[in-house]
Order: C-alpha cells, then sequence, then structure tokens
C-alpha cells in the first residue's frame, strides 16, 4: 500500500515539475494566464471535489467562496496601501469570510436531506452576488474595479506573469497534497463511509453531522483561497465572480475530471479551461459558440447520466479491473499447478 | 394606511405568483422525492412564450393558454429526459436539474434572442379602480384572483377526486400506492407536467406586471420558490400558499423602505425556519427532511 | 397439484449486495391459508415482498395463476388479484380511514360495495372512526384497516404479514376470528410468529430458516412435531 502511495506521489511530482519548467519553453502571455486560470481553478474544483466526492454534499454556490475570497483581497488591496501585509491579511480575511459562511450553511443544512444544502447554498450565493451589485461604495457595483498588488522584489517584477504562474502552481501542488493526506486519514475514511451509507455510520456510534461540517468549512475556505489567486491573477474583481457560471465549471472540471479523485477535477480545469478559449474564438464561426453555456450544459447532463465517474474514475476502474483479473489469473495458474 | 393597504396588495399579488412556482416543486418533492432545481426556468420559459403568443394573436388569454401548453410540454420533457434516467439517484439527480436550468435558461435566449422582452398588460386589465384613498391596481387583482382559484381548485382536486387522492397517498408512501394496484410512475408525470404547467403560467402572468421578461428571471424565482418550500414544508400546498404570501409581503414592505434588503429579509426568513422548525411550516406525514 | 394459485420457483432475492433469499420454493392452493414461519430476519417479509414485486428476484420465478409474474411491476401483480398487507400496515396517516379505503379501490361496481358492506361489518371500528385520520387510529384498528382494504378489491389472495404484531391478546383473538371469516371467501398467505394463531388459522406451513424454506407440510402435522417448533420456532 505504501509503495503504490509513493509511486503516484512521484508521477505528480514529475507532472509538477514539467508543469514548472514549461514557461521556460512557452511565455505568451495568454497561454500563462490560461495557465494561472487551470490552477486557481484546479484549486477550486479540488475544493469542490471535496464535498461531492468525499463526503456526497452538493453544494450550488460554490461561487460564492470564489467571490468572498476575489472581494476580499480586492477590496483590501484597494482601500489600503498595496503591501504585503494588506495582501496578508486579505487572505486571511478571505479564508476567515469562507470559513464562517461554509459553516454557517453546513450546521443549517448539513443535518437535513442533501437537497437543503444545495439550496440554501444556491440561495446564498445569489444574495452575495445582490450584494456585491448593490453596495457600490464598496465592491464598486458591477462596473467592478481594479487594484494593485505590492511590488515584487528586484528582477520577479520584470516575470511578474511568471512568478505568479510558479506561486499558483506550488499552492496547487501543496493543496493537493494537503487535501489527498486529509482524504487519507482516518476522518477521510469516516468521510467516504458516511457517503457511502449514513445509517450504518451512525448506527456504529459516530455523530455525522461535524465531519461534514468541518469538511464544509476546509472546503470553503479553500475555495475562497482559488477566489483570492484568481483575482490577484488579473488584478480585477467584478460581480462575474459570484456567477453560477462559475459553479457550473466547478461542477462541470469535478464530474468531467473524476468525482472523488482530487486529480480528476484538475485534469477537469485543463479541459473546460482550454474549451473556453478555444470556444469564445470559434465564436465568430457560428453563434452557438457564443452560447457556451448550452453546450458546457449539455455535456454536463451527458457526462452526469453516461460518465458519472469521470475520466479518471474510469481510467481507474479499469486499471483496478485489469489488476483484478492479473489476480485472478494468477490464481488459476496456481489452481492448475496445484492439480 | 392606503400606503399599507398598497404594499399589501402588491405583497399578496407577488406571493400568489411564489406560490405557483413553489406549489408544483414541493409536490414533485413529497411525492417523487425530486427536488427539482430546473424548475425556475419553467417560469421564464412561460414568460416567454406568454409574451410571444400575446403577440402574435393579440389575446391575452391565449398567451397565458400558450404559456401553460409550454409548461406542460416542458414538463413531460423534464422528467422523461432528465429525471427518469437518474431516477433512484439523489445526487445525480439534484446534479442534473441544475444543469438542466441553465441549459433551459440559455435556450430561451437562443430561440427568442438575447434582448430583454417588453410585456404588455391586455387594455381591460390596464389601470386601476379607486375606492376612496386606496387604488387597486387591476392587474395586481387579477393576479391574486388567479392565484386564489387556482390554489382552490388544486385543493378541491387533491381533497375530492381519486387522482388527487392518490397524489395524496403517494406523498405518504409510494410503495403502498404502488402495492394497491396503482401505477404511480403515471402520477408522477402527471404532477410533473401541471407542476411545471403552473410555474410556466405563473412567469406568463407575472411580466405583464413588471413589464420586461429576461432569461435569468427563472433563476431568480426559483431561488424565491426553493425558500417557500422550505418555509412552507416539503410537501405541502397549503404550507406553500402562507409562505409564498409571507415572502411576498416582507418583501413588499422591506422593498419600499430599503429596496435593496428585501431579499435580504426573505433569507433571514429561511434562516429562522431552518434553525427553528427545519420542517418547515406544515408538515406532511411521510416527507421528511432527513 | 393442478390448480396452485400462487407457486414460487427457485427463487433468489437480494436487497443491494445482501443475499437474502437462496432457491425458495413455495406453493399456495386456493381456499387454504398457507402460514409462513421463522424467526425473525429469516425473510419473510422479504419472501411477500418478492410476490409482490417490491423487490425484485435475482432468479427463479413466480407464477400466479399460471401466469409468470416475477417481472411485472408490483402495480399489475396488484392488479392480477393480489392483496398485501404489509407488516407496517401501509396506512396513509393523514388520510382519512374512508379515504384509505378509497384508495386502492379499483373498481366501484356493486360486488366491490357488496365486499366494502360486509367487511365493515366485520370491522364495525372502521366505521365508526370513518372520518377519523388513519394515523390516530390504535394498532389494532390501523391492522383491521389494512386487511379491509387488501380484501375490498377483487383479490384472489390476500399476503398478510405479523397481523398479531404489538397487539394485545384479546385483539389477536378479533383478528384472528375476522380472518377465519375471510378465509371462506379467499385466500391467504400469513406470516406469523405467533404460533397459536399460526395454528388456529393455518392449513399448510412453511418454515423459513436464513433464507432458506427448510420444512413445510400439513399444519397438523406440525402441530404434533414438538422438536421442529422448538428447533425454528423457538417455542417449547
Ligand atoms: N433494506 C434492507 N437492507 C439490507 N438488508 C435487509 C433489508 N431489508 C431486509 N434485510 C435483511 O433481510 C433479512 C430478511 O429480512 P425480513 O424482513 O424478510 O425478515 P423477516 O423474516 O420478515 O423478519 P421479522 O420477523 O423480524 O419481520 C434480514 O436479515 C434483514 O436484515
Ligand atoms: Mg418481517
Amino acid at each position: 500500500m505504501i509503495k503504490k502511495i509513493q509511486r503516484s506521489t512521484w508521477i505528480y511530482l514529475a507532472v509538477a515539475f514539467l508543469l514548472v519548467l514549461l514557461p521556460f519553453f512557452k511565455d505568451e502571455r495568454w497561454f500563462l494566464f490560461l495557465m494561472i486560470q487551470v490552477f486557481t481553478f484546479g484549486i477550486f474544483a479540488m475544493s469542490y471535489d471535496l464535498l461531492l466526492g468525499y463526503t456526497g454534499i452538493i453544494s450550488f454556490g460554490h461561487a460564492m467562496f470564489f467571490g468572498i475570497g476575489a472581494y476580499s483581497v480586492g477590496i483590501i488591496l484597494d482601500r489600503m496601501e498595496a503591501s504585503y501585509t494588506s495582501l496578508l491579511i486579505g487572505i486571511l480575511v478571505a479564508a476567515l469570510l469562507g470559513g464562517l459562511v461554509s459553516f454557517i450553511a453546513g450546521i443549517l443544512t448539513l443535518k437535513l436531506k442533501n437537497h437543503f444544502y444545495a439550496m440554501l447554498t444556491l440561495a446564498l450565493a445569489s444574495m452575495f452576488l445582490f450584494i456585491a451589485e448593490k453596495w457600490r461604495s464598496v465592491t464598486h457595483g458591477s462596473d467592478g474595479f481594479t487594484f494593485r498588488l505590492p511590488e515584487l522584489p528586484g528582477p520577479l517584477e520584470d516575470h511578474r506573469n511568471i512568478t505568479i504562474y510558479m506561486f499558483c502552481l506550488v499552492m496547487m501542488v501543496l493543496i493537493f497534497f494537503g487535501l489527498r493526506r486529509l482524504t487519507e486519514s482516518p476522518l477521510g475514511k469516516i468521510l467516504v463511509a458516511i457517503r457511502e451509507n449514513e445509517g450504518r455510520v451512525e448506527s456504529l456510534g459516530f455523530r455525522i453531522m461535524p465531519y461534514k461540517v468541518i469538511i464544509s468549512v476546509i472546503s470553503g475556505v479553500v475555495a475562497s483561497f482559488a477566489g483570492v489567486l484568481y483575482a490577484i491573477s488579473i488584478r480585477f474583481v467584478g460581480t462575474n465572480v459570484f456567477a453560477i457560471d462559475v459553479t457550473l465549471d466547478a461542477l462541470l472540471m469535478t464530474i468531467i475530471g473524476g468525482v472523488g479523485t482530487l486529480v480528476g477535477p484538475i485534469i477537469g480545469a485543463g479541459i473546460i479551461e482550454f474549451a473556453h478559449h478555444y470556444l469564445s474564438s470559434l465564436a465568430d464561426v457560428h453563434w452557438i459558440f457564443e452560447r457556451w453555456i448550452i453546450l458546457f450544459g449539455i455535456v454536463y447532463i451527458l457526462a452526469v447520466i453516461f460518465f458519472p465517474a469521470g475520466i479518471v474514475g474510469t481510467i481507474k476502474a479499469k486499471l483496478h479491473k485489469r489488476k483484478h483479473r492479473k489476480i485472478e489469473a494468477k490464481q488459476q495458474n496456481a489452481d492448475k499447478m496445484a492439480s | 394606511m392606503e400606503l399599507i393597504i398598497n404594499l399589501a396588495i402588491n405583497g399578496i399579488a407577488m406571493g400568489m405568483l411564489y406560490f405557483l412556482i413553489a406549489c408544483g416543486l414541493t409536490l414533485i418533492f413529497g411525492l417523487m422525492d425530486v427536488l427539482n432545481f430546473s424548475h425556475g426556468a419553467l417560469f421564464a420559459w412561460g414568460a416567454y412564450v406568454g409574451i410571444w403568443a400575446f403577440d402574435v394573436t393579440e389575446s391575452f388569454v391565449i398567451g397565458l393558454i400558450a404559456a401553460i401548453l409550454a409548461g406542460l410540454i416542458l414538463g413531460l420533457l423534464t422528467e422523461l429526459i432528465i429525471i427518469k434516467p437518474v431516477y433512484g439517484n439523489h445526487i445525480q439527480q439534484i446534479l442534473i436539474t441544475l444543469g438542466f436550468m441553465l441549459v433551459l435558461a440559455e435556450l430561451l435566449k437562443v430561440v427568442f434572442g438575447p434582448d430583454i422582452m417588453a410585456a404588455s398588460r391586455p387594455g381591460y386589465l390596464d389601470g386601476s379602480w379607486s375606492f376612496g384613498d386606496v387604488t387597486v391596481i387591476k392587474y395586481r387583482a387579477f393576479i391574486i384572483l388567479i392565484g386564489l382559484l387556482i390554489f382552490i381548485g388544486i385543493m378541491l382536486v387533491l381533497k375530492f377526486t381519486k387522482v388527487g387522492l392518490i397524489v395524496r397517498a403517494g406523498v405518504m408512501n409510494k410503495e403502498m400506492v404502488q402495492a394497491l394496484g396503482i401505477n404511480i410512475r403515471l402520477v408522477f408525470i402527471g404532477v410533473f407536467m401541471v407542476g411545471s404547467a403552473l410555474a410556466a403560467l405563473g412567469g406568463a402572468l407575472f411580466v405583464p406586471n413588471s413589464g420586461v421578461a429576461y432569461a435569468e428571471m427563472g433563476m431568480e424565482f426559483g431561488i424565491y420558490a426553493f425558500i417557500v418550500v422550505i418555509i412552507g414544508g416539503m410537501g405541502s400546498v397549503p404550507g406553500s400558499l402562507v409562505a409564498a404570501l409571507l415572502v411576498g409581503l416582507s418583501g413588499s414592505f422591506m422593498g419600499y423602505y430599503y429596496s435593496d434588503l428585501s431579499m435580504v429579509v426573505t433569507m433571514i426568513l429561511m434562516f429562522i425556519i431552518l434553525i427553528f422548525r427545519p420542517q418547515g411550516l406544515f408538515q406532511v406525514s411521510g416527507v421528511s427532511n432527513k | 397439484m393442478e390448480n396452485t394459485l400462487l407457486k414460487l420457483e427457485q427463487i433468489n432475492t437480494h436487497i443491494e449486495q445482501f443475499h437474502i433469499l437462496h432457491n425458495i420454493d413455495f406453493e399456495v392452493q386456493p381456499g387454504e391459508v398457507t402460514v409462513l414461519l421463522g424467526r425473525n430476519g429469516a425473510g419473510k417479509t422479504t419472501t411477500l415482498r418478492t410476490i409482490m414485486g417490491l423487490n425484485s428476484a435475482t432468479n427463479g420465478t413466480v407464477q400466479f395463476k399460471g401466469e409468470d409474474i416475477t417481472k411485472l411491476p408490483p402495480y399489475h401483480i396488484a392488479k392480477r388479484g393480489i392483496g398485501y398487507v404489509p407488516e407496517d400496515q401501509g396506512i396513509f396517516y393523514d388520510l382519512s380511514v374512508g379515504e384509505n379505503m378509497r384508495v386502492g379501490m379499483r373498481q366501484e361496481d356493486d360486488a366491490t360495495k357488496e365486499r366494502m358492506d360486509w367487511v365493515l361489518d366485520l370491522f364495525p371500528d372502521l366505521k365508526k372512526f370513518w372520518k377519523k385520520p388513519g394515523g390516530q387510529l390504535s394498532g389494532g384498528q390501523k391492522q383491521m384497516l389494512s386487511i379491509a382494504r387488501s380484501y375490498v378489491n377483487d383479490n384472489d389472495l390476500l399476503l398478510i404479514d405479523e397481523p398479531s404484531k404489538g397487539l394485545a391478546p384479546v385483539v389477536v383473538e378479533k383478528v384472528i376470528e375476522s380472518i377465519e371469516k375471510m378465509k371462506e371467501k379467499t385466500t391467504v398467505v400469513l406470516v406469523e410468529q405467533n404460533f397459536y394463531m399460526a395454528s388456529r388459522l393455518g392449513d399448510r406451513f412453511y418454515i423459513l430458516d436464513d433464507g432458506i424454506t427448510v420444512h413445510h407440510g400439513d399444519m397438523e402435522q406440525l402441530r404434533e412435531d414438538e422438536e421442529l417448533k422448538r428447533k425454528y420456532l423457538g417455542i417449547a
């Protein structure tokens, strides 16, 4: 078991290393920017997967946490001087608010059917969008606002995009390993057991609620951190961070990549971000590409019905089957030898 | 005093619209345990189809009928294409209906164009009546009347017809209904279609009041409908009427004093219910929120 | 036998991943009461549910009046003429007694009315509380309502699951008497743990243990076989 974990860890580290090298070969602005989006949305989608894949909690307002992160850091950098202290405060406030909101949503609804969490988060997200639009003195309404980042030391300032790229990449990798650790811990095992059979876990004497709330809070904090990175990378915050599209993106990335796999959502983020990019350039070809939500929505619906395991889930199942077959074959051989 | 009456009438009219969306939602949930997140989109579809048919035929009534038909058809399609393939899997059901909501809203833009659509009232419902100092806008009175008629109609059907009896029984214990020789799937489909049609009717009734239709209104009203269902109690039709009026009235009064806070008030109402009475104001036996 | 009413052959039923029933063979002759015995968790309820189509058999066949009904949905099976009284009685709590009776009524012809009158004479309490919500009835009344509801249709077979459960001895006596009267008009499969009731009513018995039919025969035989009773039913 330990050996296997190590092997997959090495593979992930190798991929991360290749990603570190990537900007030295391809450093066009749009490409770096796209990759940064992949990383931030990768983090965001992982936070979604933690809920859906490991606990069976459905959030329809995940954009809310993303938006809370983006606005927290944006407003603080906008109002205070653009220093590292403000940045740090911004990140802390983002984490705190994200955690608080998900805590409230969690204790209110996680003891009920999972419809309730979905409904409540959807409603709360629409309220946050509404506030962002109306509270113009702070949020600048639907125009949004740009803000300045603190100067980076010396040579890094000249390669600002690459620096942000590296920062986001490192964050994604750290968060990935952190969350993986979490899901493989005893707590994670309990969570999966909850998802599989809530009644039984309860009858074993575990109180489920606290576990679910903890996960909801962690997920909220991670998601709002993704929002922070997003805002930093584009140095702009607008109400679109609260839009349902953002939640749909997270859903799509998680489901297409593979629910309950953590690495799947990152792959999903890559696919969806690149699809966004190329589809919007196709808008000149046919109007349907401008209405990409229809395409994504349909892909999403089809994925939920026909491809619920996602890419990584399907691959894993295949590998698992093959391994089983190998073991069976070995066994049969052994039986034959014996007889 | 006039102000209070006016705000009350406005609030009740909005409440009736919320009720039209919420009662389908609540019955579908009670009967099938399906929370249909795409339900709000039917409201927007009803609005667009209603405007379009009114424009084409110059008859408001035909506009309303067209909206109802659109609701019936879309409801049937939703049940067959979206809900049925993932029957028995809650998580998939919840996930899929949200996707369908977005697709339906976006399709609206494809079919009717991406711009806001203007809506008007028929001449005979324009204007208002004056009773002393109190002015009652005719159209709002009309909405209230229709809402009440539909509520009474639903209650009569539920109470006095065989189908209504089966629906009520199905909300409590689906399995037993089947074991008594009733094909509950047909009942599901029927309720789904009627619920969708009511939401669509709500949309068609709403836009002449507000003057405009836009694709996102489905989402907005859908969220209000969820809140109404939570407050009223899953599966209860009278509950959704009471909750809808509550939400409509509180929104109307709050909106007058601080228009930006009307949504917040609604949220607070929902929080209070979730904290103190998570089963909602009216509870139906056999429907559990756990 | 020629005119076997119900016949289960090699029925296997799974609930989720659990294999509950193993190769069950079970026959019911018309006009008789066949009792299904066995301790808690033996699979009695699951057997009835499999007959009703509420649990689907993974293997084997269920034949009713010579027709294979294994794969039919529950509502078709009910319409073929099987009435079901579940272990929890399946009363619709918010519906009145009258409404509970009416939900399941498949026809409203004279024959149905006749059966209705007959069964209400049998259970006068139901007539008395006609307008009362089913949820407010006592346990015994709920049981009677459930039995009456299954009888009111033109059914050839009633499946009754543990009607004595949780009832006081006097009430059990009443239920026994009423089933005795019904017995003259219809065929019954009775799941019972109460051996007294089983032996009063039964013509034939089957004993289930761990999802397997371990014994069957005439009730007469079981009444005398102390060994069998001790082994499977825990009766000394
Ligand atoms: N929904 C379910 N999930 C898992 N196992 C089940 C389920 N329903 C029944 N079982 C199992 O199937 C077996 C048979 O249950 P069944 O209800 O048929 O027993 P029974 O003979 O009716 O018992 P009792 O006399 O207690 O009513 C039991 O071991 C039970 O635990
Ligand atoms: Mg039982």
